[in-house]
């Protein structure tokens, strides 16, 4: 496995990994020095070769962007003691393989480290959380069903509204995951209720990420995600 | 687009201007939105273009680009320079952007052999198209003297958006091969282009 994880930079740079291998690889390529020199350097090769492809697009489409951008708030930077912050966490939870696979002892050390909490959810808090100034809400892509992310920075907390869910299946449970520039972190389990419909809250480290992806996991979650990638989608 | 100065234009097309396009989006990421409209300049055919080739559609690439530019723009103070220049990043998003949602369209109907066959002979043509141009000969030798399969595997997954799996099927050859071709074919593209480690 890790020695095809090795051979995949490439394809990876090119955007030529189906979600599973995506996510597979992602988990893995920051903790390895060699694979993260090679996406660099394949992401640069790639671009080059985007010179090849380059088109106007239609001279209306610039007043309509510089407009949505006027409306639009940017990110807060990530501050310098954040970026120590994460990397450390990342250390904790970005166990390599060998270790995710050594015991369930393991997992729920790693679990609790990450302080992901499962909260008894009102809706009175998902409503607060989407009503925050920095929310962003994020409509997610992918299997049967819709699911929002709502995620307050400031509170810590996330607002997960779905509607139409597949059960996860006896045993397993549906797994919130950061995708991080490197990575993925975990953000959090939730299930729907009997008619499909979810609507929690989920409190979260102080952890910055890029976009979401969902999996099916065994009860309890998993460190690195083992399940397909279910729905997705970027910040 | 009309009003950029011709000579920043053509620079930036070249893809010779990183340290314009550092201090550009450094503006940015402080929120100047005049500094957005030149990045835009800059950008916007790169960002375009890679959206045009994958989808195909013309008004779903410019729903690509409007998307990839908005994420530029709100992400802009986050933007890490010690992980790779600006217009590297620019392509990447867009790259990325547009084939997830030529993926996220397909998801739930599977493309069929007649589909993929429409859709290499479309490649095809653009590729011919690409020859055409005289503004890029770099690349143009660069990607000519790779293998026909290096190439090939190459151009699908990157100017097709296609897996390299999607690509096996393509050209008919066993997955592995195509992961090994993508992979060495690159390295030779990075050689060739003097990309750094």
């Amino acid at each position: 496995m890790n020695q095809d994880l090795h051979h995949l930079s490439a394809a990876y740079a090119l955007d030529a990994l189906d979600a599973d291998e995506r996510a597979a690889f992602e988990a893995h390529y920051p903790t390895c020095e060699i694979c993260s020199a090679e996406v660099n350097e394949f992401r640069d090769t790639a671009a080059v070769l985007a010179a090849e492809a380059q088109v106007p697009p239609p001279a209306a489409l610039k007043a309509r962007i510089m407009a949505e951008a006027a409306r639009t708030r940017q990110l807060p930077p990530i501050l310098p003691d954040k970026v120590v912050d994460l990397a450390e966490r990342r250390r904790r939870r970005a166990p390599r393989p060998l270790v995710v696979a050594a015991a369930a002892a393991a997992l729920v050390v790693v679990v609790s480290v990450g302080a992901i909490l499962r909260s008894g959810s009102g809706p009175d808090r998902a409503e607060q959380i989407l009503a925050a100034p920095d929310a962003l809400v994020t409509s997610l892509e992918g299997g049967d069903g819709t699911i929002r992310v709502v995620w307050s920075a400031e509170r810590d907390e996330i607002a997960v509204f779905g509607n139409g869910l597949p059960d996860p299946g006896p045993g397993s449970t549906y797994e919130l995951w950061f995708v991080l520039d490197e990575g993925v972190a975990p953000a959090g389990l939730f299930e729907p209720d009997t008619d499909g419909i979810i609507r929690t809250v989920l409190e979260v480290d102080d952890i910055v990420g890029s976009g979401w992806a969902i999996t099916i996991e065994p009860d309890g979650g998993s460190p690195q995600p083992t399940g397909d990638i279910v729905f997705s989608g970027p910040v | 687009m009309g009003d950029v100065n011709p000579l920043r234009r053509l620079t930036a097309v070249r893809g010779r201007a990183p340290a314009d396009l550092a201090s550009i989006f450094a503006d940015v990421s402080r929120g100047d939105q005049a500094a957005f409209s030149e990045l835009y300049d800059l950008t916007s055919d790169l960002v375009h273009g890679i959206a045009r080739r994958i989808v195909r559609d013309p008004a779903m690439a410019e729903e690509v680009t409007q998307d990839v530019f908005l994420e530029l723009w709100r992400l802009a103070p986050r933007y890490d320079a010690s992980k790779g220049s600006v217009r590297t990043w620019v392509a990447t998003l867009a790259h990325r952007r547009a084939v997830d949602r030529v993926r996220s369209e397909q998801a739930g109907r599977r493309r069929d052999e007649q589909e993929l066959r429409r859709q290499t002979a479309d490649y095809d043509h653009v590729s011919e198209e690409v020859l055409d141009r005289l503004d890029h000969t770099r690349v143009q030798r660069a990607l000519a003297a790779l293998s026909d399969l290096q190439r090939d595997a190459v151009s699908l997954a990157y100017y097709g958006g296609y897996t390299y799996r999607e690509v096996a099927v393509l050209l008919d050859v066993p997955e592995g091969t195509v992961k090994t071709r993508i992979r060495d074919g690159l390295i030779k593209l990075r050689d060739d282009f003097g990309v750094s480690p």
